[in-house]
This record gives structure tokens, sequence and C-alpha cells, in this order.
């Protein structure tokens, strides 16, 4: 099977590594498919999913490649009375698991921890995480700036309806459907002020509950009337997020060019 | 360089992010265009003959530029030889558009700017660091000094605060 060996090779070479260091090796062409011996030492990189080896340190090209995808990594039995073991075995069958032993314990756990969060899937999870948490976060910071009046500037980002609804704040979207991570790439070009309308879809009951002081103009002495004054202007604010939902598709998701 | 095939084959079954029948060219001068089943899983492209289940070879997407070339056409070249590319044709233009989209964000590199970003976003407006809940922050690999500084990698520094 063929692989882009070159750019595999530069990406190892690449800095920064995730993880560096020795590690005794078993395993690689003419050797016994059971373990024996003190086994090989090796200098290890880790980069995103993928654990190189290298001859020496000062090594320009990898003498082997794990690929860290479908695999679960454990503490282990070395072939001779070496207390610092783990394997990388895989869920496939017939692919034999990677022995590897640290120098030390501290070595050994530090080993383990890092290649069992190495997998693309474990990142995908932090990113979507960290995607929604971000988004909390400038909701609670968008209600703040209502509560002190201004005039929400800028454009919002149009965004398809049925996408958001209220109270969802967790949208489980794949990372290319994610707006403003197309809008990281290209905010160096369009000169955007990106408004969040997230925080119009939620109901006004929620909005006003949520807001912790009392607005400056309006007569504040009695409720219903603090109602009725921002309730005309979360309608207004909604038709207009209605509007724009059913209007022209918006400028980062590319299923919806003409 | 070793690696275990059996490894690669197994990730070529797993789901992909997204499979279709593309043309495909080498990067070999005189390369001819041909009917490529092409699946992306994780950060690999692989490729397969259209009758095949085990895969002809696969493209690592780490330090890769993806560029639409003509109508319907994106190829995919790497950081040390951008001459070198792959040219993949499309059924429209759209399919096209959706490809090379879903490419430029496939590698984990591309994660990685992601996470720092948002990571540091979090900490702007909540002061609290998102990653302690996890026990990683002390990773080497989410640190703002852990991005490699070259001119394909967006510098985070240029990014406008999107609350002004």
């Amino acid at each position: 099977m063929k692989l882009n060996k070159k750019s595999v090779a530069h990406y190892a070479l690449s800095s920064p590594a995730d993880h560096t260091g020795f590690l005794r090796t078993w395993g690689g062409p003419g050797t016994p498919p059971i373990p024996s011996g003190t086994g090989r030492k090796c200098w290890f990189v880790l980069k995103g999913n993928l654990l190189f080896s290298f001859e020496s340190r000062e090594s320009r090209a990898p003498l082997s490649l794990v690929v860290l995808e479908g695999c679960t990594v454990e503490l282990a039995e070395a072939p001779v009375p070496e207390e610092f073991a783990f394997a990388i075995r895989f869920d496939a069958p017939g692919v034999r698991p990677h022995l590897l032993a640290a120098d030390g314990q501290a070595a050994q756990e530090a080993w383990v921890k890092v290649l069992s969060r190495a997998s693309f899937g474990y990142m995908r999870l932090v990113v979507r995480e960290l995607e929604s948490q971000l988004q909390d976060a400038r909701q609670s910071l968008a209600l703040h700036r209502c509560g002190s009046q201004k005039a929400i500037a800028g454009r919002s980002k149009p965004q398809a309806p049925g996408r958001w609804s209220p109270g969802q704040e967790n949208g489980h979207l794949r990372p290319r459907d994610y707006s403003s991570v197309d809008c990281v790439e290209e905010r160096g070009s369009k000169p955007v002020v990106r408004d969040l309308p997230e925080w119009e879809l939620q109901s006004p009951a929620s909005l006003l509950l949520s807001r912790g002081q009392s607005p400056v103009s309006p007569e504040t002495s009695c409720f219903s009337t603090l109602h009725d004054w921002y309730g005309q202007e979360i309608m207004e604010l909604r038709r207009g997020w209605q509007q724009r939902a059913r209007g022209s598709p918006p400028d980062c998701k590319p299923q919806e060019r003409p | 360089m070793r690696y275990n095939e059996k490894e690669l084959r197994a990730l070529s079954r797993q789901p992909a992010e997204m499979a279709a029948e593309l043309s495909m060219r080498g990067p070999k001068k005189g390369s001819v265009p041909k009917r490529r089943l092409v699946k992306l899983v994780v950060n690999f492209l692989f490729y397969f003959r259209t009758d095949e289940a085990e895969p002809l070879g696969a493209l690592l997407l780490e330090r890769c530029k993806v560029v639409q070339e003509e109508l319907c056409v994106f190829s995919i070249s790497f950081l040390e030889d951008p001459e070198r590319k792959y040219h993949f044709e499309c059924w429209s233009q759209e399919q096209c558009q959706e490809w090379t989209e879903a490419l430029r964000r496939a590698s984990y590199e591309y994660m990685r700017r992601s996470l720092i970003f948002y990571r540091h976003e979090i900490q702007k407006m909540t002061g609290k660091d998102p990653l302690e809940q996890f026990g990683i922050s002390e990773e080497a690999r989410f640190q703002l000094k852990s991005l490699p500084r070259d001119g394909w990698t967006a510098c985070l520094d240029s990014q406008p605060d999107t609350l002004n």
C-alpha cells in the first residue's frame, strides 16, 4: 500500500513534538512474533496521532510509524524483568500489539497517559466541547451587554433555520459544519463584526430572568411595564432573525452556494 | 520507514468523514487520471480501485495545501514540495468545494489550532482554563507556544477580538 512517506517523515521531524523520549521496543522485521530479550532502545516522537521511532535523537529518517487509531494503551509485562512496560493494542483482529518500555515509572505513566489521548477522535471530542463552552460564554457575555442596553451592533451571522433552537446549547455538529471555525480561517479577509445571534433564540422569559440588573431608562417600578418594554425589543429582534433565516444563505457554509 | 500495513488497512475500513468516486491523477509527470474511490478517515485520505476492498494507497493530510485548481478540480500538495500535486476531479463544483473545505480541516494540526484558539478565547472571557476539567491543561501540545511558526499556519495573534 502506498503512503506519502516523504511528507510523513517531514511531519515527524517538524517541531514541536507532543512527547518524546527513549523507549525500549520489541518487534519489527526479522524479530520473533513473541517478544524476547531486552529489546532495542530507540528515540520515540509522538506527533498528533502518530508515533515515530528513530535510531537516535539526531536521526532525520524515522525507523517506524505507528498510527494511534483504534487502539488502547495499557501497562504490560515485558519479556525480561523490566518494570516499566506498556503495550499499544489494536481492536482490529490480526494486528500485533506494540510492546514498549520506559526508563522509570514516571516516564511510563506519562507515555501511557499521552498515548491514550493521542487519537484524532479524542481531539475532536475536546474541540467540540470547547466550541460549546465558548458559545455558552459568549451567550452569557451578550446577555450582560443587553442588560446595559447597548444596541446590538454590526451584522449578525445568518444561520440556517432549524439548526439552532431555543435552549439547545450543545449543537451536535460535525466540525466542518461549525460556522465559527470557518470564520477563524476567513477572518483575515472579511471585515465582519461578528455578532452572536444565538442569544436571540432564547425565549423572552429566560432572557429577562437571567438578566440580573434593571435597565436604566424605562420605568422600572412595575414588572409588567418592564416586561412589555423588553418584549418589544425581543419581538423586533426575533422578526429580524426570522427574516434573515428566510433570506440569503450565510457566507461560510459550502452547501448553500448558489 | 516501516509501518504496519494492517494498521492502516484497518483504519481505511473505519467510518469515513467523506467518501466519493473521483478522478485522481498522481503527482508524477505524465500520469493519467484514474477513477478512484476516495475516502477521508481522520487525517488520512485513502484511495481504492473502485472494485477493490483494500486501499491502493493513503495520503497523510498533515501540512498539506488544498487548492482549487479549476472548475471541479482541486489539488493536494505538501509543505516540503508544493509543486508536487495530486489532482482530483469532482462531478460538480459543489462537490469540489465540499471536499476542499473538508480536507483543509482534516488535519490533526488544524484541530490543535482550533482547540488552542477556543481555549484562549474561553480563558479571556471567563478567566478559567477549560482544559483543567479534562486534566490536560499542562500538556505541551495544547500550549499557545506549541503552534508551529511557518507560513502555512494561521497565526492566532492576528485574530481580531470578535466581541469589540
